[in-house]
């Protein structure tokens, strides 16, 4: 059954508003549940499984946000594409005796940002979701921090096309094409570096702080907490997330021309599809029997 | 494939009772009861398996440790609430001064329990089934993105092996690694290597007919049906939000939640699917599949003559002893099924037999 165009075009602007915030409620779930939470039994011995309800509720949203997105990958060369740089990604994660790398620094975020920029929103969400869980199934890391770091990391990817207006408008007050595209990337790589480790962090945070505490302190609200995760941030990873911005960074900086140069050249590469040739009778030797279209 | 001892949806049934369980509570007794039912699975997994077992790349018992001090340390620093004074941290110091209390320490100590409780289980399952039962788990309505994570896992050995090759032509031209600007030399040629391997496998795949047309996984009902099923969630979150708990809130989330696992439901039934030698289900997957439903249905649901509040525990203001019931405790003994379905067969014969005895099986080979 096909949707009328206006639903096929309202559709996934719905999809993707209301996965995305139910998503980043699930996220902010410790810093929203401490207010609404009664000083009775019961409602406090629920709040002990309030990680297990947001794991799920993050899980399904980004079941949901998958099958449309896979929904468009309409060809096998797309499916194969992605399967090797999702395995070349992976790889690279654990690869590393390769990769001199500080602190929290992973270069996975590399080819997600470029790959998102290059070949779109939809492509660096899979890519960043899939790096995720590939890697956890290759090296045992399956755990209930998994749909988190697969929901943060596909964010990562979904929104590096937001780098195309901001290149195009400071392309056009002036400066050399390549140093600003390079340098908007390293900036947006070494922002989600840091976003990544905070996000990361509120997986874990309801287990640093059983905030079952605040019924002692009535007058607690959202700005404490927010108080609270904030040197809780500082303490315990604000260093360790500077190392990743500036790992990202130079690792964009300096791999991130090439690495364009060669994800354009296939992307001109890949984007062809096979058209029949009409009628058999108007064969001639100089149309081919497959015509070969760019999109390009 | 036949080193599979249990039906992959039977481990995944046990991991959800230790999820719900650990979850629940955080009395002491049970925490600790759960902890060393998990142990034991470990060990016989471990034991049985022997070299099956993929341990994972961090030591569960050495991280959850650490975990434990952490949170102890963070929430002793952080709450100071509690009539066992331990000392006195000058109250200069921004939300950590004040008194170090004995019952933050230990509240903090059992959140890390859960943590290690968590880890454990996680690692039972990763190192007991094999990437390919894994990869078998994920549901039918993703079957493109399962091919993607197939051939990805395919992959990356191959890619693995790749870059030690691209390592040593390297090495061979006088390439030394030195920092992060050395590494383009390996990671460019393993990019386009790669990037041409895809080319390839796109048209190999192409030439024996793998979907060249997407399979219309989304008809309208079922993006009707996600729609709704988002906007209950959405709506269950926001009351949840803005009232206490309530069972408008609680309904609405699973309801929503129902009605999304349906339609992914529908959306799978829509796959046609046939599967490559199927895992069978046998007697002792029934055993952990009903350990697990125990597990989870006398931790989460009202059971008559089970009593749930002592579940409830909190060492604040005065620690106090936890309270233990027996009905409860004796459910997670539900949790150990695995070790006796592992057992069923027996434990594995030691690899290598009598030094005396080959050479005469080997003859008889022969004859």
């Amino acid at each position: 059954m096909i949707p009328r165009s206006g639903v096929r075009l309202l559709y996934p602007v719905l999809l993707y508003s209301l996965t995305n915030l139910i998503g980043v409620l699930a996220f902010l779930y410790p810093f929203w549940w401490p207010a609404t939470l009664q000083t009775t039994d019961s409602a406090m011995a629920h709040a002990t499984d309030a990680p297990l309800l947001t794991t799920l509720l993050v899980l399904l949203c980004l079941g949901v946000l998958l099958l449309e997105v896979q929904s468009q990958m309409v060809n096998t060369k797309t499916v194969a594409l992605l399967g090797v740089l999702v395995a070349i990604n992976a790889t690279l994660r654990y690869a590393e005796t390769i990769i001199p790398g500080p602190g929290g620094f992973s270069p996975i975020f590399l080819l997600i940002v470029l790959t998102g920029y290059v070949y779109g929103s939809r492509f660096g969400f899979l890519m960043g979701v899939l790096t995720l869980l590939v890697s956890a199934l290759i090296t045992g890391g399956v755990g209930p921090w998994l749909p988190y770091q697969m929901f943060t990391a596909g964010w990562v990817g979904i929104s590096a096309p937001l780098c195309r207006p901001l290149i195009r408008w400071l392309r056009r007050l002036g400066g050399d094409e390549a140093r600003v595209t390079l340098w908007v990337l390293a900036g947006f790589g070494g922002l989600w570096g840091l976003l990544y480790g905070a996000i990361m962090n509120l997986w874990f945070w309801p287990f640093a702080v059983g905030a079952v505490e605040q019924s002692w302190q009535p007058g607690i609200q959202l700005v404490e907490t927010l108080r609270r995760y904030v040197l809780f941030y500082l303490v315990t990873s604000l260093l360790w997330d500077f190392l990743c911005l500036v790992g990202n960074m130079t690792l964009i900086l300096i791999a991130g021309a090439p690495v364009l140069r060669v994800l354009q050249r296939f992307q001109q590469r890949f984007e062809f599809h096979y058209d029949a040739v009409a009628a058999p009778g108007a064969m001639t030797s100089e149309t081919p029997a497959i015509l070969v279209s760019g999109d390009a | 494939m036949t080193s599979l001892r249990l039906h992959p949806v039977a481990w995944v049934s046990w991991l959800l009772a230790i999820l719900i369980g650990v979850t629940t509570t955080r009395n002491p007794l049970y925490l600790g009861l759960i902890l060393l039912w998990l142990a034991a699975v470990m060990v016989t997994a471990r034991l049985v398996l022997g070299q099956h077992f993929t341990r994972p790349p961090l030591s569960p018992w050495r991280w959850g440790s650490v975990m434990i001090l952490s949170t102890a340390l963070f929430n002793a620093l952080n709450v100071h609430v509690g009539t066992h004074s331990l000392l006195h941290l000058p109250a200069w110091l921004p939300l950590f001064g004040g008194p170090i209390t004995l019952e933050a320490l230990l509240y903090g100590a059992l959140n890390g329990l859960v943590l290690l409780a968590l880890l454990l289980a996680f690692g039972v399952v990763n190192g007991v089934l094999p990437v390919w039962a894994l990869v078998g788990l994920i549901p039918r309505a993703y079957y493109p993105v399962a091919v993607v994570v197939a051939i990805a896992v395919t992959f990356a050995p191959v890619t693995v092996r790749r870059l030690q090759q691209i390592q040593e032509a390297q090495a061979i031209r006088g390439h030394q690694v030195r920092g992060l600007r050395c590494w383009l030399p390996l990671l460019l040629p393993l990019l386009t290597g790669g990037l041409e391997h895809a080319f390839q496998l796109a048209e190999a795949m192409m030439a024996r007919g793998f979907a060249s047309q997407a399979a219309v996984v989304y008809t309208l009902p079922t993006q009707v049906m996600v729609l709704l099923g988002l906007v209950g969630v959405l709506g269950g979150l926001l009351v949840q939000m803005l009232t206490v708990r309530t069972l408008l809130s609680m309904g609405l989330l699973v309801g929503g939640s129902a009605v999304l696992i349906a339609a992914l439901w529908g959306a799978g039934r829509s796959q046609p699917h046939t599967r490559y030698r199927p895992a069978p289900w046998r007697g002792r997957d029934w055993l952990v599949l009903c350990g697990a439903l125990l597990v989870i249905v006398c931790f989460l649901l009202p059971v008559p003559g089970v009593d749930r509040v002592s579940l409830f525990y909190y060492p604040y203001p005065t620690l106090t002893l936890p309270a233990f019931a027996i009905p409860l405790g004796l459910a997670t003994w539900g949790l150990l099924m695995p070790v006796l379905a592992l057992l069923l067969d027996g434990l594995p014969k030691p690899p290598a037999p009598r030094p005396n005895e080959r050479p005469t099986e080997m003859v008889e080979a022969r004859r």
